[in-house]
C-alpha cells in the first residue's frame, strides 16, 4: 500500500522531483556520453597503433643517404629504423584559387610490416612502377576525388600527376595539421599522401637522399638513452630536430583530447550528482518532518523501523533509477553523434560507439549511489522517533537574533519582510548554504563560459587582426637572402610592402628546463607583425636579446634577465654555445615563441642575411597573381592568404559556439532547478507563516517577497563568490586546455561577469515566479485551521 | 444605522468527492459598528465558515454578502486582499505569529501594510506587552502570544475584528485578559468585533448572540446589559 502513498507524494511534488531528475539525467549524460567517447576513442588509437606499428620516435634530418640510415638499426635500443622522404607540395585542382598542400611521405612497398604502416580503405596496395600514390581519406572525402584519378602537383617547379590507386590512414596523421600553428585540422586544403620512395625521387633533385627517420624501441629501452646514441651519428646528415612520440603532434592532441575527456567526464558528474543529492536530502528530510504524525502512527501500527525507513528510501531509489536509467540512456544515445564529431577530427579505424550495457549499469549504480546515501541522511531521524513522540507536533520553531542584527544600520534599513528573511537565513543554515553554493556554481559555470568565448575569440583574431596583420606571407623552401627576395617580391604588381622574417628552430635552456621553439626574426620597424604587450601597446623586437611569451617563460622558468643557452642548427657553428639574454615577457596566445630584430638574429646566427618568409601588403585583386606566379616555384612553400585563413577560423569557431550554448544551458538549468526546489520547500515549510501573511492582507507578491529576498540576498554574495570562483576555473580549464599550438588567457573580462549575473539573475527570477504559482495556491482556511 | 456588514441568503456548499456538504444554509444577518457579537455552536455547525466568508478568507457558494456598500460576493482575490488588508483584523486559536519576528515586529508587518495604522508601541502597550515587545513568540506564553496576536490584528485599525475561538488554547485567566481586550476595543474605538466560540459563557458579554445549527442561523439574541468579561467563569 505504501507504495501508492508514495507515488502520490511525488506527483504532489512533481516540479520538485523532476528538477532533481533532470539534474541526475545532465550529470550521467555528461558522465556516459564523455566516457564512452573517450574509450572508443582510446581503443581505436590502441588497435590502431599496435597494428599499424607506430613509431616511437622521429627524426627530421637535411639529408641522408638510405644505406646509412639502414645502420642505425645496429643502435643498441633500436627495434626497427625506416628512412622517408617528407615533402609538402601543392596541388593544382582546375578551377580553384585557394591553396591546397598534399604532404608526401615515401613509403617502401616491399617492406614487412612498416613502421607507421598505412592502412588501405579501398583501392589496391602501391607499385614501385608508375606514379601512384595512397591518399587520406580525409582528402579524399572533403575533394570529392575518385579512384583512379589523376591530381596534378608542383613538385620541385614542375607539374606532375600523381594517380590515386588507393585509399587509406596511418596513425602519424591521425589529426593532421599542415603547420604548428593550425587549430583544426582542415581535410579540403591540406592531406597526406603515401608514394612509393623509388618513384618519389624521381620528383625532387636529392636523388638518393632521405630527409626524414622513424624508429621503433625494443621492449624495456630507453629513449633519452637511445636519442644521445643517435645524435653523433645523425648530426654529419644536418639533423634538424629529433623527438619521442609524446612530442608528434598528432598523438600529442589527441592524448590531451583525452585527458580533458577524462577530467570532464569526472568532475562534471560529480558536481552535478553532488547537487542532487543536496535536493534530495533536504526534500526528505521536510518530508519526514512534516508527516511525522502518518509515521507515528505507522509505527503505532506495529510497522518495523526497516519497513518504514524503506518506505522513505523508495523515494529515494525511485528517483535514483529513473534518473540512472533515463541519463545512462541518454548518454550513451549522445555518444554516437559525439563519437562522430570526434571522427571528423580524428583519423582513425574502428572510432564508432556502440550500445554499452556496461555504462548504463555503472550509471544506475552511480545514480543509486549518489540518491539513497542523501535519502538515508535524510530519512534516518525516523529511526530515534518514537511512536507517542512522532504523533505530536515537533516542538515551535525557535525565533531567534541574528550577529546581522548588530550592524545597525544595515538592520535598520530593512522591511519587517527583509528581516523575516535574514533571520531564515540563519535558522536554516544547510539550505542557506545549498543556495548559495548552487547560485555560485551557476554564476560561476556562465561566468567561465562567457569568458572563454570571449578569450577564445581573443585568442584568433588578435592574432590575425592585430599581430600578424599582413596580406599575404610567403614562405620559403629553404632560407634565401632576404635583400634579393625582398627586391623581386617588391617589384611585384600591387605590392606597397615587403617585410623579411626568419622564423629559426631553436632549443631554448635555462637550467635544468628546455625547450623547442621557432625564434621569429622581425624587422624593427614591421608594420606587418606587430608585437603587443598586455595593453596592447607595440613593443619592438628587440636588438640585445630575446622576447619570449608569459608561457614559454613558465616552462623555461626563466624572467626578464635571464640568460637563455641557445641552441640550433642554423647556427653557423652548432656546437658552440651561444646565450641571449630575456629582455621582456609579453602574452602570446596563438603558438609559442621567441622574437628578436632580424637584423641581430641574423648577426647571431652567422649565416647572412637570411629570410624564412616574407610578409606582404599588397592589392586584394594582385594576390591571385601572386599565387600563380610562385606556385610552381620550388623555392616557395607556400603562399598564406590571411583572409582565407581568417575565414577558416570563423567557421571553425562555429562549432566551439555549440559548446559554449550546451554549457549555458547547464548552468541555467542548474540554477533554475536549485531555486525552484528551494521554493517550493520554503513554502511547504513556511505555509502557516505565508498564509497567515496573506490573512493579514498581504498579496501574494509581498508573502514571495519574503522568500525571494532570501534568495535574493544569498544570491548577491552568491554571485560574488563566484567571481573568484570562476577565476579558478579558468585557470584551471586554461593549464588543462594550453599547449605549445594556443595559450588560453585567464582573464576574465568585466563583460561576461555582467553576462553571467544577468543570466543567473533571470534562472533565479523565472524559478521564483513559478514557485509564486503555488503561493496563490496556498488554501487560507486549511492552513490556519490546522496547528502548526 | 448602516450595517458595516451584511448578509443575505448566504449558502456554502463544499464537494467532497460525490458527497456534497453543505457548511451554510440561507444565512441572513447585519453586524453594526461597535458591537460586539459572540456566534455560537457545537463543532460542524458552520460557525468558522461564516466568518472565513465574513472576513474575505474564502467566498460563498450563493447570496449576497457587502461590506458597508461594497459586495464581497462579486469581489476577486485581489479586491479581497485588499478588503482584508484594510479592513479586517483576524485572531485565530493558534496565534499564527511568524516565530522569526519578535512581538513588535509581528505588529509592525501588519501595521506596515494598513492605510490607516494605529501606532505600534501604543498596541502593544493596550495588551500589556510593552515590556516583551524585543521577544520572539517561542519565548511567549500562549497568552502572551494571543495578546500579540490581537495587537497585530488591531494595529492595522481594522474596521471589524473577527476571532476564531481565540481563548480556545488558553487557560482562564488568560482567556479573561484576551476577553476584556476585545470588548475594550469595541468599546474604545466604536469597532465591530465578532468572536466565534463553543463556550457558551463567553456570550455573556457580547452585544448579541448568533446560535448556529447544522449550518443554519437558528436564534439571534440580543444582551440588554452584557457582562463586564471579569465577571464571566466556566
Amino acid at each position: 500500500m505504501l507504495w501508492k502513498k508514495m507515488i502520490r507524494d511525488l506527483k504532489e511534488n512533481k516540479g520538485a522531483y523532476l528538477a532533481t531528475i533532470i539534474i541526475i539525467v545532465i550529470g550521467l549524460m555528461v558522465f556516459t556520453s564523455f566516457s564512452m567517447v573517450m574509450d572508443n576513442l582510446r581503443l581505436s588509437q590502441q588497435s590502431f597503433y599496435k597494428n599499424q606499428n607506430f613509431a616511437d620516435g622521429f627524426i627530421e634530418v637535411q639529408a641522408m643517404p638510405p644505406s646509412e640510415i639502414e645502420k642505425l638499426q645496429d643502435i643498441q635500443g633500436i627495434n626497427d629504423v625506416q628512412g622517408r622522404l617528407v615533402k609538402d607540395v601543392k596541388v593544382l585542382f582546375p578551377n580553384r584559387d585557394e591553396n591546397v598542400y598534399l604532404r608526401l611521405v615515401s613509403v617502401d612497398p616491399a617492406k614487412k610490416n612498416p613502421i607507421n604502416g598505412v592502412q588501405l580503405k579501398q583501392g589496391i596496395p602501391l607499385s614501385n612502377k608508375e606514379m601512384n600514390i595512397l591518399i587520406d581519406n580525409k582528402f579524399f572525402e572533403a575533394n570529392n576525388l575518385k579512384l583512379n584519378e589523376e591530381i596534378e602537383i608542383i613538385a620541385d617547379g614542375k607539374k606532375r600527376a600523381l594517380r590515386i590507386i588507393g585509399v587509406g590512414r596511418s596513425p602519424e596523421f591521425i589529426y593532421a595539421l599542415r603547420t604548428s600553428s593550425d587549430l583544426y585540422p582542415s581535410p579540403e586544403s591540406f592531406g597526406i599522401a603515401y608514394i612509393p620512395f623509388e618513384v618519389m625521387k624521381t620528383l625532387f633533385p636529392e636523388r638518393e637522399t632521405m630527409n626524414n627517420i622513424v624508429f621503433t624501441l625494443r621492449p624495456g629501452a630507453d629513449y633519452d638513452n637511445v636519442k644521445e646514441r643517435l645524435k653523433p651519428e645523425l648530426k654529419p646528415y644536418g639533423l634538424k630536430s629529433i623527438y619521442p612520440r609524446k612530442d608528434q603532434t598528432s598523438h600529442l592532441l589527441l592524448t590531451q583530447e583525452l585527458k580533458g575527456l577524462e577530467a570532464t567526464a569526472r568532475v562534471l558528474p560529480l558536481l552535478f550528482l553532488s547537487i542532487a543529492g543536496m535536493i534530495l536530502y533536504i526534500m526528505l528530510k521536510r518530508m519526514v518532518e512534516q508527516q511525522r504524525g502518518q509515521i507515528g502512527i505507522l509505527k503505532a501500527f506495529g510497522y518495523t523501523h526497516k519497513e518504514i525507513l524503506s518506505h522513505y528510501m523508495s523515494y529515494a531509489l525511485t528517483i535514483g533509477i529513473l534518473g540512472g536509467i533515463i541519463g545512462g540512456i541518454l548518454g550513451i544515445a549522445l555518444s554516437f553523434p559525439f563519437t562522430t564529431l570526434y571522427q571528423t577530427y580524428f583519423n582513425m579505424p574502428g572510432l564508432t560507439s556502440k550500445f554499452s550495457p556496461l555504462y548504463l549499469v555503472l550509471s544506475i549504480l552511480l545514480s543509486l549511489g549518489f540518491s539513497l546515501f542523501a535519502g538515508y541522511q535524510g530519512c534516518k531521524g525516523i529511526l530515534i522517533l518514537q511512536p507517542a513522540e512522532a504523533m505530536r507536533p515537533p516542538a515551535p520553531p525557535i525565533g531567534k537574533k541574528t550577529w546581522l542584527e548588530k550592524i545597525t544600520i544595515f538592520w535598520n534599513m530593512l522591511t519587517v519582510q527583509g528581516k523575516m528573511a535574514v533571520r531564515n537565513m540563519s535558522r536554516n543554515k544547510s539550505r542557506s548554504i545549498f543556495i548559495f553554493l548552487g547560485i555560485m556554481f551557476t554564476f560561476s559555470l556562465l561566468g567561465l563560459t562567457w569568458s572563454m568565448n570571449d578569450l577564445s575569440q581573443r585568442m584568433l583574431f588578435d592574432q590575425y587582426e592585430k599581430v600578424e596583420t599582413y596580406d599575404v606571407k610567403v614562405s620559403l623552401s629553404n632560407p634565401l637572402n632576404q635583400k634579393k627576395v625582398s627586391r623581386e617580391l617588391n617589384h611585384f604588381p600591387g605590392v606597397t610592402r615587403v617585410e623579411a622574417m626568419a622564423e629559426i628552430p631553436v632549443t631554448l635552456k635555462n637550467k635544468w628546463y628546455k625547450k623547442d621553439v621557432v625564434l621569429l626574426g622581425i624587422p624593427e620597424d614591421s608594420t606587418l607583425y606587430n608585437i603587443l604587450d598586455k595593453n596592447y601597446n607595440k613593443v619592438d623586437p628587440p636588438k640585445n636579446g630575446l622576447l619570449i611569451s608569459e608561457r614559454l617563460a613558465k616552462l623555461l622558468g626563466a624572467e626578464v634577465g635571464t640568460k637563455l643557452n641557445v641552441e640550433s642548427l642554423m647556427i653557423k657553428d652548432p656546437d658552440k654555445a651561444k646565450q641571449l639574454e630575456v629582455v621582456g615577457v609579453i602574452p602570446q596566445y596563438l603558438g609559442l615563441n621567441a622574437y628578436m630584430d632580424i637584423n641581430s638574429l641574423q648577426e647571431f646566427l652567422g649565416q647572412g642575411e637570411l629570410a624564412t618568409s616574407f610578409m606582404l601588403r599588397m592589392d586584394e585583386e594582385s594576390i591571385a597573381l601572386l599565387q600563380n606566379e610562385f606556385r610552381k616555384s620550388a623555392a616557395v612553400s607556400g603562399i598564406d592568404d590571411q583572409t582565407e585563413r581568417l575565414a577558416q577560423t570563423k567557421e571553425l569557431m562555429a562549432s566551439f559556439y555549440g559548446m559554449i550554448f550546451i554549457l549555458a544551458l547547464i548552468g541555467i538549468i542548474t540554477g533554475f532547478a536549485i531555486i525552484y526546489n528551494s521554493s517550493v520547500i520554503t513554502l511547504s515549510e513556511r505555509s502557516h507563516e505565508l498564509a497567515s501573511m496573506m490573512v493579514l492582507g498581504m498579496t501574494p507578491a509581498e508573502v514571495l517577497s519574503v522568500i525571494t529576498f532570501e534568495q535574493w540576498f544569498i544570491g548577491i554574495f552568491a554571485m560574488l563568490a563566484g567571481i573568484p570562483m570562476s577565476q579558478i576555473l579558468l585557470i584551471g580549464m586554461s593549464q588543462s586546455i594550453s599547449n605549445d599550438v594556443y595559450t588560453m588567457p585567464t582573464n576574465i573580462t568585466a563583460s561576461s561577469f555582467l553576462i553571467a549575473f544577468f543570466v543567473t539573475a533571470a534562472s533565479i527570477w523565472i524559478a521564483q515566479r513559478f514557485a509564486g504559482k503555488k503561493i496563490q495556491k496556498l488554501s487560507l482556511v486549511d492552513v490556519l485551521k490546522s496547528r502548526e | 444605522m448602516q450595517p458595516i456588514i451584511t448578509a443575505k441568503n448566504l449558502w456554502k456548499t463544499y464537494q467532497m468527492g460525490e458527497v456534497t456538504v453543505v457548511a451554510l444554509k440561507d444565512i441572513h444577518l447585519k453586524l453594526y459598528e461597535g458591537e460586539l457579537v459572540v456566534i455560537l455552536g457545537p463543532s460542524g455547525s458552520g460557525k468558522s465558515t461564516l466568518l472565513n466568508i465574513i472576513g474575505g478568507m474564502d467566498k460563498a457558494s450563493n447570496g449576497e454578502l457587502y461590506y458597508r456598500d461594497t459586495p464581497l460576493h462579486k469581489a476577486d482575490d485581489k479586491q479581497l486582499t485588499f478588503y482584508r488588508r484594510n479592513d479586517v483584523g483576524f485572531v485565530f486559536q493558534f496565534y499564527n505569529l511568524m516565530p522569526n519576528l519578535t512581538a513588535y515586529e509581528n505588529v509592525y508587518l501588519s501595521a506596515q501594510i494598513s492605510q490607516s495604522p494605529l501606532p505600534v508601541e501604543e498596541m502593544l502597550e493596550k495588551v500589556g506587552l510593552s515590556d516583551r515587545a524585543n521577544h520572539f513568540p517561542s519565548q511567549l506564553s500562549g497568552g502572551q502570544q494571543q495578546r500579540v496576536a490581537l495587537a497585530r490584528a488591531l494595529a492595522k485599525n481594522p474596521a471589524i475584528l473577527l476571532c476564531d475561538e481565540p481563548t480556545g488554547a488558553l487557560d482562564f485567566q488568560a482567556s479573561i485578559q484576551v476577553l476584556k481586550l476585545f470588548k475594550d476595543f469595541s468599546e474604545t474605538y466604536r469597532k465591530t468585533v465578532a468572536i466565534i466560540t463553543h463556550n457558551a459563557a463567553i456570550a455573556q458579554i457580547a452585544n448579541r448572540v448568533f446560535y448556529l445549527k447544522d449550518g443554519m442561523l437558528d436564534k439571534v439574541e440580543r444582551n440588554e446589559n452584557p457582562l463586564p468579561p471579569e465577571r464571566v467563569t466556566w
